[in-house]
């Protein structure tokens, strides 16, 4: 369907209307980042700093621990995802073939359940357990996290596969274990992809969790930056510097992964 | 640096220690000779937890020197006032905190922690000769310091590392423009406040936090000129009294008529900034804001700002008094590794840096009354002046009770609603009467 | 549901019932409840105490319960819960569905262009939160500089009672509006285009289509769509506390937040998890209200 001059003009409008709230946002955080904080707290406010001003950066990197909070974020997150996928992947298999969607509902009320209100107890357990100077307080809390976003796009996912291929199979006398192993699994190649990003987004972006259970040599990105909110004095570019610093890793494999992301969101969003 | 710092020790050991010890008498003396080993416990390592702040970026920076000298390792956390608050309540309270030693704010956690009895009582290692820093002097730290420290029993379970008073910051500039001089009294404060707000330029007389909770010591600033104690002797709420009455409708006033829009949400930060634009000639707030103030690379109002002792009330010239400490958790298991840190923390040369950045202000009597440290200061003369000014009239700035937080919580809601058109009347005695059952529960 | 055997009779003659799927699900369900159960139960036994942290703690029944109906202050933010809830669920939706009959059409760039759209809610809502609080500053935060652009006079935004709620609102809407963009994305893909084409035939204008065909077939999508952001809209927490933690005074505080208020704050363990309890019963009974709502639109015909 080819468009008139005048409607492509106005689709362009369109389009530009759309993505602005998000670019702009993204624009002037970016700015804040990289202006002195002169600068920052000037009126009217200066889009386009005078100069490339790194320092917010390097103040952030140097003064914060900011090699361990990374790794710490990367450890939990991706163990929590690892896992989530090791048992979250054949439950959506199971969910999706044996139609057992109240089962399915349980672990989404997980997902529902307000982090506040099961906060306290798993404090108090692991701190019983004394786990608290390692990381598995988190990524065990963490999979409250992943294992849903696993399942919910998993199962959907599976049930998109036909289930003739694995009937056969079953005629020819394998288990359901083999059928899943050997049938089932590599043909969900892609959504485990897409369960994977989203899971490891959400884990990454989570911040109510460390608040409580994280302490001084396990704490995640979010909740460092959290905590670099100096007191006694405005430090807007700092603040944007470690805004961007935490965010960075998420935003550019949205980018690079959009394609797949929209894809999962969408297929799972709907069963 | 560490060396240094080690030496300093010692020379003022042999100046201090046997002056001092003539005055005490033999004992002292003996004790004192035997001097402090730092070195005791070597390849301990501890875990201290503080609130984010200048304070705890000097012991942060310094650290290096506390681990060379006694070979304890240290991992120093520092953590937002209101989350670490939180998380060392829980932490005590689960019976296992994960660190030894832990900063707490006086004014809103003193009673707190007493009633829990999470701290050690000091007095062991105080006594004994090898642990104890004969510089360190309890009979040192300012009344308030002392009166902080120091629980019902009389036993000193922390040490107290640095007050805040609030002062008023001003903008001599734009007091020159309308040829006003710094008011001494509240009235004459109002009075400046009005004359010098034009909205149209986008100018304010006063600027303070409006924020509940935040908000608390700007009213109780007002309520101390008023000669109202909030909570008075046997648990009496004076909240509605003609003085908090008073008290109250002046901060609606200043920050409905005479400060900018929007300072129903303010906190520091915010009042900070339209300070730091010129935008407010007066900005009533902690001693510990004045670094940025100073900085080219943050203000605009480089050298042309005045310090200034909070002025003086119809009833009374106070100045309310804020306080933190640090103390060693009675659950610890390297309590004496602790009490050397601490000790290490307030020691002359820590305490010196905390008055001569701006930073805060000890409590120590002698750091501040030292002139070499004075003439170290980097803060303008107005700022220590404002400081000792303070340090004469101060008075504790919130109530010393239990459920401090929740004051400040009630009482700073009733504030703001003032602030939105409420009448300061009906929103005390809402908020006293919400507030009284709270109290008499939790100091029952 | 467990045990019911799947439809079809070639399954059942394989003895395909569900029950032999159970081991594949036990490790995830065993992980979940024990994840939350636990501390579901553990929550409510210490809503039945007296318990102020650093004090004795002691059995008090269903006082903290008691308390919690006359507490004012805990209606007040379940009104303010649900009115956020409400309107964190409309703005997205309308915004949304906008977006996604935008991104349905076919132009240059769009895989890039629409990964930028999906950034705000990919993003780590701390960091986000506290950009959007320089933002809302009344004196220097660049909000009302664009409005003073458009000769709107400045605006107060959280730092107001009567525009807080609304401000956060608009937080909300810009960083979950790609979501519902997603799914409604997705139910657009799915359409079917005779009704398309023979609407064209009958000269239906863009509009026309767009009324009658569309937004009645992606109806379902909607509520999906609604359903999930309900949900997060409910236990909205990161957002509200890093800008405003509930103020000014109290008119941004949420069932959330008073419950953080008491647990952590006032050290009221008891009364805290009273609200938790409460507030937990309140989220699974809107949520199987919603659940309900979605069967009733018909939604299985969606997946169609």
């Amino acid at each position: 369907m080819s468009r008139t001059p005048l409607q492509k003009l106005v689709l362009f409008l369109v389009v530009l209307v759309v993505i602005s709230p998000a670019f702009l946002f993204f624009l002037w955080m970016a700015s804040l980042s990289l202006k002195p904080e002169i600068d920052n707290t000037a009126y009217p406010p200066v889009l386009i700093p005078s100069s490339l001003d790194w320092s917010n950066y390097s103040a952030m990197l140097n003064e914060h621990d900011f090699g361990r909070y990374f790794t710490n974020s990367l450890i939990v997150t991706g163990s929590a995802v690892a896992l989530a996928l090791l048992v979250g992947v054949p439950a959506a298999y199971g969910i999706a073939r044996a139609k057992a969607h109240k089962l399915a509902l349980v672990v989404m009320i997980a997902r529902m359940t307000p982090a506040l209100s099961f906060l306290i107890p798993l404090f108090l357990l692991f701190q019983y357990l004394g786990l608290m100077r390692s990381l598995w307080p988190q990524i065990i809390t963490h999979l409250v996290v992943t294992v849903p976003v696993v399942i919910w796009i998993m199962t959907s996912f599976f049930e998109t596969l036909p289930i003739e291929l694995e009937e056969a199979s079953r005629i020819d006398g394998a288990n359901r274990w083999q059928v899943f192993r050997l049938i089932a699994l590599p043909l969900a190649r892609p959504g485990i992809m897409v369960a994977l990003i989203l899971a490891f987004i959400f884990s990454w972006n989570n911040f109510v969790f460390g608040i409580v259970l994280a302490g001084r040599t396990t704490r995640t990105l979010p909740v460092a930056v959290y905590n670099s909110l100096t007191y006694e004095q405005i430090s807007w570019g700092p603040l944007s510097a470690a805004a961007i610093l935490v965010t960075l890793p998420v935003l550019l494999l949205t980018i690079i992964a959009q394609k797949q992301i929209v894809q999962g969101m969408t297929s799972g969003a709907v069963k | 640096m560490i060396r240094s710092f080690g030496r300093t020790t010692r020379r003022q050991f042999l100046v201090t220690g046997v002056a001092a010890g003539a005055g005490v008498g033999m004992p002292f003396v003996r004790r004192a000779l035997a001097a402090t080993n730092w070195r005791k416990f070597d390849g301990t390592s501890i875990e201290v937890s503080m609130i984010k702040s200048p304070r705890g970026d000097i012991i942060q920076k310094n650290l290096k020197a506390f681990e060379d000298l006694t070979g304890i390792e240290v991992g120093l956390e520092q953590v937002p006032e209101q989350q670490q608050r939180q998380k060392s309540v829980v932490e005590f309270s689960s019976g296992r905190p994960s660190f030894d030693v832990c900063h707490l704010s006086y004014h809103v956690q003193k009673r707190l922690f007493e009633k829990g009895r999470w701290l050690a009582d000091l007095k062991p290692f105080l006594d004994d000769p090898e642990l104890r820093d004969p510089n360190l002097d309890p009979e040192d730290f300012s009344a308030a310091g002392k009166a902080y420290a120091t629980n019902e029993q009389g036993e000193l379970r922390s040490l107290p590392i640095s007050v805040d008073y609030w002062i008023i910051y001003w903008n001599k500039d734009l007091f020159q423009k309308a040829g006003l001089e710094f008011p001494q009294t509240f009235d004459a404060l109002i009075a400046a406040a009005e004359k010098l707000t034009d909205p149209a330029t986008g100018t304010y007389g006063f600027v303070a936090r409006g924020m509940k909770n935040a908000n608390l010591p700007v009213w109780a600033s007002f309520l101390l000129g008023y000669g109202v104690e909030p909570v008075g002797p046997g648990l009496q709420l004076n909240t509605t009294s003609e003085g908090a009455l008073a008290a109250t409708r002046m901060y609606q006033h200043l920050l409905t008529k005479t400060a900018p829009p929007g300072t129903i949400g303010f906190n520091w930060n915010e009042c900070q900034a339209a300070f730091l634009q010129g935008k407010a000639a007066m900005w009533l707030d902690g001693v510990g804001f004045a670094p940025p103030l100073e900085d080219p690379t943050k203000s605009r109002v480089v050298g042309k700002v005045g310090y200034a002792v909070m002025p003086k009330g119809p009833q009374a010239h106070a100045s309310a008094t804020f306080g933190d400490g640090l103390g060693i958790a009675d659950a610890s298991q390297n309590k004496e590794a602790a009490f050397l840190f601490l000790q290490w923390a307030l020691s002359k040369p820590l305490q010196a840096q905390l008055l001569q950045t701006g930073s805060g202000v000890p409590f120590r009597k002698s750091v501040l009354a030292d002139q070499t440290v004075r003439q170290g200061v980097k803060m303008p003369a107005a700022w220590v002046d404002s400081v000792i000014g303070s340090a004469e009239v101060s008075k504790f700035g919130l109530p010393v009770v239990v459920p401090v937080t929740e004051f400040r919580d009630i009482f700073g809601i009733a504030l703001t609603n003032t602030l939105s058109g409420a009448d300061p009347k009906d929103e005390l005695q809402k908020a006293t009467d919400q507030f009284r059952p709270i109290l008499e529960k939790s100091e029952a | 549901m467990v045990g019911r055997p799947a439809g079809g009779s070639r399954r059942r003659r394989l003895n395909w019932h569900s029950g032999g799927y159970m081991p594949f699900i036990w490790p995830a369900l065993l992980i979940t409840l024990a994840v939350i159960v636990f501390p579901w139960v553990f929550t409510g036994w210490m809503s039945l105490q007296n318990w102020q942290v650093g004090a004795e703690r002691s059995f008090i029944g269903l006082a903290n319960y008691a308390r919690l109906f006359s507490d004012e202050r805990f209606f007040e933010a379940t009104g303010r819960t649900l009115l956020y809830t409400f309107l964190s669920v409309l703005l997205p939706l309308i915004f949304g569905t906008i977006a996604a009959l935008v991104f349905h059409e076919e132009f240059p760039l769009r895989g890039f262009l629409r990964g930028i759209v999906v950034m705000p809610m990919m993003a780590t809502p701390v960091a986000i939160a506290l950009v959007w609080t320089m933002m809302f500053h009344p004196q220097l935060g660049i909000l009302n500089y664009l409005l003073s652009l458009l000769g709107i006079p400045p605006q107060l935004w959280v730092f107001d009672p009567g525009t807080v709620i609304p401000s956060l609102v608009l937080v909300e809407t810009w960083q979950w509006t790609p979501l519902v963009m997603l799914v409604v994305l997705g139910g657009l893909a799915s359409l079917p285009s005779e009704p398309y084409e023979s609407a064209l035939i009958d000269g239906a204008t863009w509009f026309q289509r767009l009324r009658f065909i569309t937004l009645p077939m992606i109806v379902p999508f909607l509520v999906v769509a609604a359903f999930l952001r309900g949900v997060d809209a409910l236990k909205s927490f990161d957002i509200i506390f890093a800008i405003t933690q509930g103020g000014p005074g109290t008119a941004s505080e949420t069932i959330n937040i008073y419950l953080y208020l008491q647990a952590f704050s006032f050290n009221d363990m008891g009364y805290g998890s009273a609200i938790a309890v409460i507030f937990m019963v309140l989220v699974v009974a809107l949520t199987l209200i919603l659940l309900w709502l979605r069967g009733c639109t018909g939604w299985r015909e969606a997946q169609g």
